[in-house]
Protein backbone atom coordinates (compact mmCIF):
# COMPACT_ATOMS: atom_id res chain seq x y z
CA UNK A 1 0.00 0.00 0.00
CA UNK A 2 2.85 2.13 0.32
CA UNK A 3 3.59 2.72 -3.06
CA UNK A 4 0.57 3.84 -3.79
CA UNK A 5 -0.31 5.61 -0.63
CA UNK A 6 2.97 7.99 -1.41
CA UNK A 7 1.06 8.72 -4.66
CA UNK A 8 -2.56 9.61 -3.22
CA UNK A 9 -1.30 11.65 -0.55
CA UNK A 10 1.33 13.37 -2.71
CA UNK A 11 -1.25 14.50 -5.47
CA UNK A 12 -3.32 15.77 -2.54
CA UNK A 13 -0.84 17.53 -0.74
CA UNK A 14 0.40 19.01 -4.08
CA UNK A 15 -3.04 20.21 -4.94
CA UNK A 16 -4.99 21.06 -1.79
CA UNK A 17 -6.10 24.56 -2.74
CA UNK A 18 -7.19 22.95 -6.10
CA UNK A 19 -9.31 19.84 -4.97
CA UNK A 20 -10.32 22.56 -1.97
CA UNK A 21 -11.81 24.96 -4.49
CA UNK A 22 -13.55 22.19 -6.10
CA UNK A 23 -15.05 20.92 -3.19
CA UNK A 24 -16.20 24.56 -2.32
CA UNK A 25 -18.16 24.83 -5.55
CA UNK A 26 -19.57 21.13 -4.41
CA UNK A 27 -20.83 21.98 -1.09
CA UNK A 28 -21.46 26.15 -2.57
CA UNK A 29 -24.42 24.23 -4.49
CA UNK A 30 -25.16 21.03 -2.71
CA UNK A 31 -29.04 20.47 -1.47
CA UNK A 32 -27.45 18.82 1.20
CA UNK A 33 -25.43 21.81 2.67
CA UNK A 34 -27.41 24.21 2.30
CA UNK A 35 -25.17 26.12 5.46
CA UNK A 36 -22.32 26.16 3.13
CA UNK A 37 -23.97 28.08 0.39
CA UNK A 38 -23.65 31.45 2.58
CA UNK A 39 -20.80 31.18 4.05
CA UNK A 40 -17.58 32.85 3.48
CA UNK A 41 -15.09 31.22 0.84
CA UNK A 42 -12.13 32.14 2.36
CA UNK A 43 -13.41 30.04 5.72
CA UNK A 44 -14.50 26.91 4.03
CA UNK A 45 -11.59 26.70 1.53
CA UNK A 46 -9.11 27.01 4.71
CA UNK A 47 -11.24 23.73 6.33
CA UNK A 48 -10.90 22.00 3.33
CA UNK A 49 -6.96 22.77 2.26
CA UNK A 50 -6.13 22.10 5.96
CA UNK A 51 -7.72 18.90 6.02
CA UNK A 52 -6.01 17.75 2.27
CA UNK A 53 -2.49 18.96 3.82
CA UNK A 54 -3.17 16.94 6.99
CA UNK A 55 -3.91 13.86 5.10
CA UNK A 56 -0.67 12.24 5.11
CA UNK A 57 -0.79 12.20 8.82
CA UNK A 58 -3.94 10.37 8.96
CA UNK A 59 -3.17 8.12 6.40
CA UNK A 60 0.35 6.81 8.00
CA UNK A 61 -0.20 7.07 11.37
CA UNK A 62 0.46 3.74 13.05
CA UNK A 63 -2.83 5.09 15.28
CA UNK A 64 -4.77 6.02 12.69
CA UNK A 65 -7.94 6.64 15.39
CA UNK A 66 -6.09 8.61 17.52
CA UNK A 67 -4.84 10.62 15.34
CA UNK A 68 -8.11 11.00 13.79
CA UNK A 69 -9.35 12.20 17.44
CA UNK A 70 -7.03 14.85 17.44
CA UNK A 71 -7.93 16.40 14.35
CA UNK A 72 -11.55 16.31 13.89
CA UNK A 73 -12.11 16.79 17.67
CA UNK A 74 -10.62 19.90 16.48
CA UNK A 75 -13.00 19.85 13.30
CA UNK A 76 -16.06 19.66 15.31
CA UNK A 77 -15.21 22.32 17.31
CA UNK A 78 -14.92 24.63 14.71
CA UNK A 79 -17.46 23.76 12.77
CA UNK A 80 -19.84 23.81 15.60
CA UNK A 81 -18.96 27.23 16.72
CA UNK A 82 -19.63 27.94 12.97
CA UNK A 83 -23.40 26.94 13.18
CA UNK A 84 -22.96 23.89 10.94
CA UNK A 85 -25.35 21.27 11.55
CA UNK A 86 -23.60 18.09 12.57
CA UNK A 87 -25.16 16.28 9.30
CA UNK A 88 -23.78 18.91 6.99
CA UNK A 89 -20.38 19.25 8.86
CA UNK A 90 -20.18 15.63 8.02
CA UNK A 91 -21.42 15.47 4.61
CA UNK A 92 -18.88 18.08 3.85
CA UNK A 93 -16.58 16.11 4.97
CA UNK A 94 -17.49 13.28 2.75
CA UNK A 95 -17.18 15.53 -0.18
CA UNK A 96 -13.88 16.26 0.56
CA UNK A 97 -13.18 12.47 0.59
CA UNK A 98 -14.89 12.03 -2.76
CA UNK A 99 -13.11 14.70 -4.07
CA UNK A 100 -9.98 13.39 -2.90
CA UNK A 101 -11.06 10.47 -5.45
CA UNK A 102 -12.35 12.63 -8.08
CA UNK A 103 -9.13 14.50 -8.62
CA UNK A 104 -6.94 11.20 -8.13
CA UNK A 105 -9.56 9.35 -11.21
CA UNK A 106 -9.02 12.20 -12.95
CA UNK A 107 -5.11 12.39 -13.01
CA UNK A 108 -5.91 8.92 -13.92
CA UNK A 109 -3.58 7.66 -11.02
CA UNK A 110 -4.13 3.99 -11.00
CA UNK A 111 -4.35 2.48 -14.25
CA UNK A 112 -3.03 -0.90 -14.42
CA UNK A 113 -4.05 -4.03 -12.82
CA UNK A 114 -1.94 -3.34 -9.58
CA UNK A 115 -2.72 -0.39 -9.19
CA UNK A 116 -6.26 -1.24 -9.24
CA UNK A 117 -5.67 -3.74 -6.97
CA UNK A 118 -3.51 -0.63 -4.65
CA UNK A 119 -6.47 1.58 -5.36
CA UNK A 120 -8.86 -0.84 -3.58
CA UNK A 121 -6.34 -1.00 -0.08
CA UNK A 122 -6.15 2.60 -0.16
CA UNK A 123 -9.65 3.25 -0.69
CA UNK A 124 -10.50 0.72 2.25
CA UNK A 125 -7.99 2.84 4.62
CA UNK A 126 -9.40 5.86 3.42
CA UNK A 127 -13.08 5.02 4.22
CA UNK A 128 -11.31 3.70 7.69
CA UNK A 129 -9.85 7.28 8.37
CA UNK A 130 -13.62 8.51 7.69
CA UNK A 131 -15.43 6.19 9.27
CA UNK A 132 -13.45 7.15 12.74
CA UNK A 133 -13.94 10.78 11.84
CA UNK A 134 -17.81 10.42 11.26
CA UNK A 135 -17.55 8.58 14.66
CA UNK A 136 -15.36 11.28 16.32
CA UNK A 137 -17.45 14.42 14.81
CA UNK A 138 -20.53 13.04 16.29
CA UNK A 139 -19.82 12.54 19.48
CA UNK A 140 -17.97 15.90 19.78
CA UNK A 141 -20.80 17.56 18.44
CA UNK A 142 -23.17 15.57 21.72
CA UNK A 143 -20.57 16.70 23.54
CA UNK A 144 -20.45 20.45 22.97
CA UNK A 145 -24.64 20.56 22.56
CA UNK A 146 -24.58 19.40 26.10
CA UNK A 147 -21.69 21.37 27.70
CA UNK A 148 -23.52 24.49 26.15
CA UNK A 149 -27.10 23.71 26.93
CA UNK A 150 -25.04 22.84 30.68
CA UNK A 151 -23.47 26.12 30.51
CA UNK A 152 -26.66 28.33 29.36
CA UNK A 153 -28.98 26.65 32.18
CA UNK A 154 -26.24 27.87 34.57
CA UNK A 155 -25.33 31.32 32.76
CA UNK A 156 -28.70 32.49 31.66
CA UNK A 157 -30.85 30.53 33.67
CA UNK A 158 -31.38 33.67 35.73
CA UNK A 159 -32.19 35.92 32.75
CA UNK A 160 -34.59 33.65 31.53
CA UNK A 161 -36.52 33.76 34.74
CA UNK A 162 -36.59 37.53 34.90
CA UNK A 163 -37.45 37.23 31.26
CA UNK A 164 -40.59 35.10 32.01
CA UNK A 165 -41.17 36.89 35.32
CA UNK A 166 -41.94 39.79 33.19
CA UNK A 167 -44.12 38.28 31.00
CA UNK A 168 -42.37 37.78 27.51
CA UNK A 169 -42.92 34.81 26.04
CA UNK A 170 -40.11 32.63 24.02
CA UNK A 171 -40.51 32.55 20.21
CA UNK B 1 -20.78 -3.42 -11.75
CA UNK B 2 -23.95 -5.39 -12.07
CA UNK B 3 -22.34 -9.50 -11.90
CA UNK B 4 -20.25 -8.51 -8.87
CA UNK B 5 -22.90 -6.26 -7.46
CA UNK B 6 -25.40 -9.28 -7.96
CA UNK B 7 -22.55 -11.59 -6.44
CA UNK B 8 -22.41 -9.72 -3.31
CA UNK B 9 -26.13 -8.84 -2.71
CA UNK B 10 -26.56 -12.67 -3.28
CA UNK B 11 -24.11 -13.80 -0.45
CA UNK B 12 -25.39 -10.59 1.72
CA UNK B 13 -28.93 -11.40 1.43
CA UNK B 14 -28.43 -15.34 1.27
CA UNK B 15 -26.10 -14.92 4.79
CA UNK B 16 -28.15 -12.06 6.19
CA UNK B 17 -28.11 -13.89 9.84
CA UNK B 18 -24.88 -15.11 9.54
CA UNK B 19 -23.44 -12.21 8.88
CA UNK B 20 -26.00 -10.36 11.43
CA UNK B 21 -24.15 -12.70 14.26
CA UNK B 22 -20.84 -11.53 13.32
CA UNK B 23 -21.61 -7.97 13.38
CA UNK B 24 -23.25 -8.21 16.97
CA UNK B 25 -20.51 -10.12 18.12
CA UNK B 26 -18.62 -7.54 17.11
CA UNK B 27 -20.84 -4.87 18.42
CA UNK B 28 -20.87 -6.69 21.46
CA UNK B 29 -17.47 -6.63 22.29
CA UNK B 30 -16.66 -3.26 20.51
CA UNK B 31 -15.23 0.19 22.69
CA UNK B 32 -17.18 2.33 20.52
CA UNK B 33 -20.58 0.78 20.94
CA UNK B 34 -21.10 0.62 24.70
CA UNK B 35 -24.51 0.66 24.48
CA UNK B 36 -24.72 -2.26 22.46
CA UNK B 37 -23.04 -4.48 25.06
CA UNK B 38 -26.25 -4.47 26.71
CA UNK B 39 -28.51 -5.15 24.13
CA UNK B 40 -30.58 -7.90 23.79
CA UNK B 41 -30.00 -10.25 21.17
CA UNK B 42 -33.89 -10.21 19.83
CA UNK B 43 -33.76 -6.41 19.33
CA UNK B 44 -30.35 -6.02 17.73
CA UNK B 45 -30.48 -9.14 14.96
CA UNK B 46 -33.42 -8.68 13.85
CA UNK B 47 -32.29 -4.77 13.03
CA UNK B 48 -29.13 -6.20 11.28
CA UNK B 49 -31.01 -9.01 9.40
CA UNK B 50 -33.37 -6.63 8.23
CA UNK B 51 -30.62 -4.45 7.18
CA UNK B 52 -28.97 -6.84 4.73
CA UNK B 53 -31.87 -8.17 3.34
CA UNK B 54 -32.59 -4.95 2.32
CA UNK B 55 -29.20 -4.39 0.64
CA UNK B 56 -30.27 -5.02 -3.12
CA UNK B 57 -32.93 -2.40 -2.69
CA UNK B 58 -30.73 0.16 -1.91
CA UNK B 59 -27.91 -1.16 -3.28
CA UNK B 60 -29.40 -1.42 -6.80
CA UNK B 61 -31.90 1.50 -6.90
CA UNK B 62 -32.00 4.18 -9.49
CA UNK B 63 -32.41 6.64 -6.97
CA UNK B 64 -30.16 5.46 -3.80
CA UNK B 65 -30.82 8.53 -1.69
CA UNK B 66 -34.57 8.15 -1.94
CA UNK B 67 -34.11 4.50 -1.19
CA UNK B 68 -31.31 5.00 1.56
CA UNK B 69 -33.79 8.06 2.92
CA UNK B 70 -36.83 5.61 3.42
CA UNK B 71 -34.50 2.70 4.70
CA UNK B 72 -32.32 4.19 7.12
CA UNK B 73 -34.62 6.73 8.91
CA UNK B 74 -36.33 3.52 9.59
CA UNK B 75 -33.08 2.35 11.25
CA UNK B 76 -32.31 6.07 12.80
CA UNK B 77 -35.99 5.83 14.64
CA UNK B 78 -35.66 1.93 16.05
CA UNK B 79 -31.93 2.96 17.05
CA UNK B 80 -33.63 5.70 19.11
CA UNK B 81 -36.02 4.00 20.59
CA UNK B 82 -33.31 1.15 21.59
CA UNK B 83 -31.94 4.70 23.50
CA UNK B 84 -28.71 4.59 20.92
CA UNK B 85 -26.68 7.42 21.00
CA UNK B 86 -26.16 8.82 17.30
CA UNK B 87 -22.73 8.42 17.23
CA UNK B 88 -22.93 4.41 18.22
CA UNK B 89 -25.95 4.16 15.84
CA UNK B 90 -23.67 5.48 13.11
CA UNK B 91 -20.68 3.44 13.90
CA UNK B 92 -22.68 0.41 14.32
CA UNK B 93 -24.06 0.47 10.57
CA UNK B 94 -20.34 1.47 9.46
CA UNK B 95 -19.89 -1.99 11.31
CA UNK B 96 -22.46 -3.45 9.58
CA UNK B 97 -21.01 -2.49 6.45
CA UNK B 98 -17.38 -4.00 7.08
CA UNK B 99 -19.17 -7.03 7.99
CA UNK B 100 -20.74 -7.51 4.14
CA UNK B 101 -17.04 -7.19 3.06
CA UNK B 102 -15.32 -8.99 5.61
CA UNK B 103 -17.59 -11.74 4.33
CA UNK B 104 -17.18 -11.32 0.90
CA UNK B 105 -13.81 -11.83 1.31
CA UNK B 106 -14.09 -14.66 3.31
CA UNK B 107 -16.12 -16.17 0.78
CA UNK B 108 -12.86 -15.00 -1.36
CA UNK B 109 -15.90 -13.08 -3.99
CA UNK B 110 -13.42 -11.45 -5.86
CA UNK B 111 -10.42 -12.70 -6.77
CA UNK B 112 -9.62 -12.50 -10.43
CA UNK B 113 -7.86 -8.97 -12.08
CA UNK B 114 -11.48 -8.12 -13.47
CA UNK B 115 -13.27 -8.74 -10.15
CA UNK B 116 -10.89 -7.02 -8.21
CA UNK B 117 -11.19 -3.61 -10.32
CA UNK B 118 -15.57 -4.59 -10.15
CA UNK B 119 -14.94 -5.27 -6.41
CA UNK B 120 -13.44 -1.19 -6.25
CA UNK B 121 -16.76 -0.10 -8.19
CA UNK B 122 -18.48 -2.26 -6.28
CA UNK B 123 -17.11 -0.83 -2.69
CA UNK B 124 -17.83 2.70 -4.35
CA UNK B 125 -21.52 2.13 -4.82
CA UNK B 126 -21.74 0.91 -1.37
CA UNK B 127 -19.67 3.61 0.39
CA UNK B 128 -22.27 6.10 -1.49
CA UNK B 129 -25.18 4.39 0.27
CA UNK B 130 -23.54 4.16 3.56
CA UNK B 131 -22.53 8.45 3.00
CA UNK B 132 -26.23 8.42 2.41
CA UNK B 133 -27.14 6.82 5.32
CA UNK B 134 -24.89 8.68 7.74
CA UNK B 135 -26.56 11.81 6.64
CA UNK B 136 -30.24 10.67 6.81
CA UNK B 137 -29.56 8.94 10.13
CA UNK B 138 -28.19 12.18 11.68
CA UNK B 139 -30.39 14.29 9.96
CA UNK B 140 -33.50 11.95 11.78
CA UNK B 141 -31.69 12.01 14.80
CA UNK B 142 -31.78 15.36 15.31
CA UNK B 143 -34.98 15.82 14.03
CA UNK B 144 -35.98 12.70 16.64
CA UNK B 145 -34.06 15.17 19.84
CA UNK B 146 -35.71 17.98 18.57
CA UNK B 147 -38.99 16.37 18.15
CA UNK B 148 -38.73 14.76 21.75
CA UNK B 149 -38.28 17.96 23.43
CA UNK B 150 -40.90 19.78 21.36
CA UNK B 151 -43.14 16.84 23.16
CA UNK B 152 -42.60 17.50 26.51
CA UNK B 153 -42.20 21.20 26.47
CA UNK B 154 -45.54 20.80 24.45
CA UNK B 155 -46.53 18.86 27.94
CA UNK B 156 -45.51 21.79 29.95
CA UNK B 157 -47.81 24.30 27.69
CA UNK B 158 -50.53 22.09 28.28
CA UNK B 159 -49.38 22.72 32.06
CA UNK B 160 -49.51 26.23 32.35
CA UNK B 161 -52.74 26.29 30.10
CA UNK B 162 -50.71 29.06 27.99
CA UNK B 163 -53.53 28.26 24.47
CA UNK B 164 -56.06 27.19 26.00
CA UNK B 165 -56.63 29.95 28.09
CA UNK B 166 -55.36 32.82 26.51
CA UNK B 167 -57.29 35.88 27.59
CA UNK B 168 -59.46 34.81 30.35
CA UNK B 169 -57.25 33.99 32.88
CA UNK B 170 -57.98 37.04 35.22
CA UNK B 171 -61.85 36.68 35.05
CA UNK B 172 -61.32 32.77 35.84
CA UNK B 173 -58.96 33.74 38.95
CA UNK B 174 -61.43 35.90 39.53
CA UNK B 175 -64.65 33.96 39.78
CA UNK B 176 -62.36 31.13 41.48
CA UNK B 177 -61.39 34.12 44.57
CA UNK B 178 -65.22 35.08 44.13
CA UNK B 179 -66.55 31.50 44.95
CA UNK B 180 -63.56 31.42 48.05
CA UNK B 181 -64.60 34.52 49.69
CA UNK B 182 -68.38 33.03 49.61
CA UNK B 183 -67.24 29.86 50.97
CA UNK B 184 -65.28 31.41 53.69
CA UNK B 185 -68.24 33.97 54.68
CA UNK B 186 -70.85 30.71 54.47
CA UNK B 187 -68.52 28.34 56.40
CA UNK B 188 -67.35 30.79 59.27
CA UNK B 189 -70.52 33.34 59.34
CA UNK B 190 -73.15 31.17 58.61
CA UNK B 191 -71.88 27.72 59.83
CA UNK B 192 -69.44 29.09 62.02
CA UNK B 193 -67.52 25.94 61.63
CA UNK B 194 -63.96 26.45 60.12
CA UNK B 195 -64.10 22.63 58.32
CA UNK B 196 -61.72 21.67 55.02
CA UNK B 197 -63.42 23.72 52.91
CA UNK B 198 -60.20 26.05 52.56
CA UNK B 199 -58.91 22.70 50.56
CA UNK B 200 -60.44 24.59 47.95
CA UNK B 201 -58.56 27.74 47.41
CA UNK B 202 -55.59 25.32 46.68
CA UNK B 203 -57.09 25.46 42.97
CA UNK B 204 -56.85 29.17 42.44
CA UNK B 205 -53.37 29.30 44.13
CA UNK B 206 -51.84 26.45 41.93
CA UNK B 207 -53.76 27.67 38.75
CA UNK B 208 -52.43 31.53 39.90
CA UNK B 209 -48.23 29.87 40.31
CA UNK B 210 -48.61 28.24 37.18
CA UNK B 211 -49.94 31.24 35.13
CA UNK B 212 -48.19 34.06 36.90
CA UNK B 213 -45.43 32.23 38.45
CA UNK B 214 -44.11 34.40 41.21
CA UNK B 215 -46.33 37.29 41.21
CA UNK B 216 -49.40 34.49 41.59
CA UNK B 217 -48.25 34.42 44.92
CA UNK B 218 -50.17 37.52 45.40
CA UNK B 219 -53.31 35.47 45.13
CA UNK B 220 -52.60 33.39 48.10
CA UNK B 221 -51.73 36.10 50.07
CA UNK B 222 -55.13 37.32 49.41
CA UNK B 223 -57.05 34.67 49.69
CA UNK B 224 -54.96 33.63 53.32
CA UNK B 225 -56.09 37.80 54.09
CA UNK B 226 -59.68 36.98 53.52
CA UNK B 227 -59.53 33.92 55.89
CA UNK B 228 -57.66 35.76 58.44
CA UNK B 229 -59.90 38.80 58.15
CA UNK B 230 -63.32 36.58 58.33
CA UNK B 231 -61.88 34.97 61.02
CA UNK B 232 -61.95 37.89 63.39
CA UNK B 233 -64.92 38.98 61.89
CA UNK B 234 -67.25 36.58 62.26
CA UNK B 235 -65.52 33.75 64.76
CA UNK B 236 -64.00 36.06 67.23
CA UNK B 237 -64.34 32.98 70.23
CA UNK B 238 -62.21 30.31 68.76
CA UNK B 239 -58.38 30.71 67.98
CA UNK B 240 -57.10 31.54 65.16
CA UNK B 241 -54.35 29.53 65.22
CA UNK B 242 -55.37 26.66 62.12
CA UNK B 243 -56.46 29.46 59.56
CA UNK B 244 -53.04 30.87 60.58
CA UNK B 245 -51.47 27.82 59.47
CA UNK B 246 -53.62 27.89 56.67
CA UNK B 247 -52.68 31.13 55.17
CA UNK B 248 -49.41 30.28 56.21
CA UNK B 249 -49.22 27.05 53.94
CA UNK B 250 -51.30 28.90 51.30
CA UNK B 251 -48.21 30.84 50.54
CA UNK B 252 -45.52 28.01 50.63
CA UNK B 253 -47.73 26.36 48.12
CA UNK B 254 -48.33 29.11 46.10
CA UNK B 255 -44.17 29.76 46.34
CA UNK B 256 -43.40 25.80 45.58
CA UNK B 257 -45.87 25.47 42.62
CA UNK B 258 -44.39 29.17 41.20
CA UNK B 259 -40.40 28.07 41.83
CA UNK B 260 -41.20 25.20 39.48
CA UNK B 261 -43.64 26.98 37.05
CA UNK B 262 -40.29 29.41 36.66
CA UNK B 263 -38.17 26.46 36.44
CA UNK B 264 -39.88 24.77 33.23
CA UNK B 265 -40.30 28.53 32.13
CA UNK B 266 -36.43 28.43 31.69
CA UNK B 267 -35.86 25.56 30.54
CA UNK B 268 -38.26 25.96 27.71
CA UNK B 269 -36.35 29.86 27.24
CA UNK B 270 -33.26 28.11 26.96
CA UNK B 271 -34.15 25.38 24.30
CA UNK B 272 -36.00 27.88 21.89
CA UNK B 273 -32.97 30.59 22.38
CA UNK B 274 -30.65 27.52 22.69
CA UNK B 275 -28.82 27.58 18.75
CA UNK B 276 -28.81 24.79 17.67
CA UNK B 277 -25.77 23.63 15.84
CA UNK B 278 -26.42 25.21 12.70
CA UNK B 279 -29.44 27.90 13.13
CA UNK B 280 -26.77 30.67 13.10
CA UNK B 281 -24.41 30.95 9.92
CA UNK B 282 -21.77 33.01 9.71
CA UNK B 283 -20.42 34.10 6.44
Amino acid sequence: MKGHATKLIEVTEKHADRIALQWLGDVRMNPKTPSYHTFSDEKALSHAAAFYRNFRTLFCTEKPFDAARKFFTKYADERYAEGIPLHEAIYALILMRRHIWLFSEFQTLFVSTVEHRQAAESLTRTILLFDYATYVITERYEELMKREMEERIRRDGRAGGRQQAAGVRPK
Amino acid sequence: MQAVATKLIDVTEANAEKIARQWFADVRKNPKTPSYHNLSEDRAIPQAVDFYQKFRGVFAAKSPFEEARRVYTKYADESYRFGIPLHEAIYALTLMRRHIWLYAEFQALFVSAVEQQQAVESLNRTILLFDYATYVITDRYQELMKGEIDKQLSALRALGMEESFTGSKVGIMACLLVACGFLTYYYHAVMASGVIFTHLFYIPIVLAGIWWRKKGIAVSVLLGLILIGSHLIFMKGVPLTDDLIRAIMFVVVSSVVALLAEGFSKIEVLYRSAPQAGTAVET
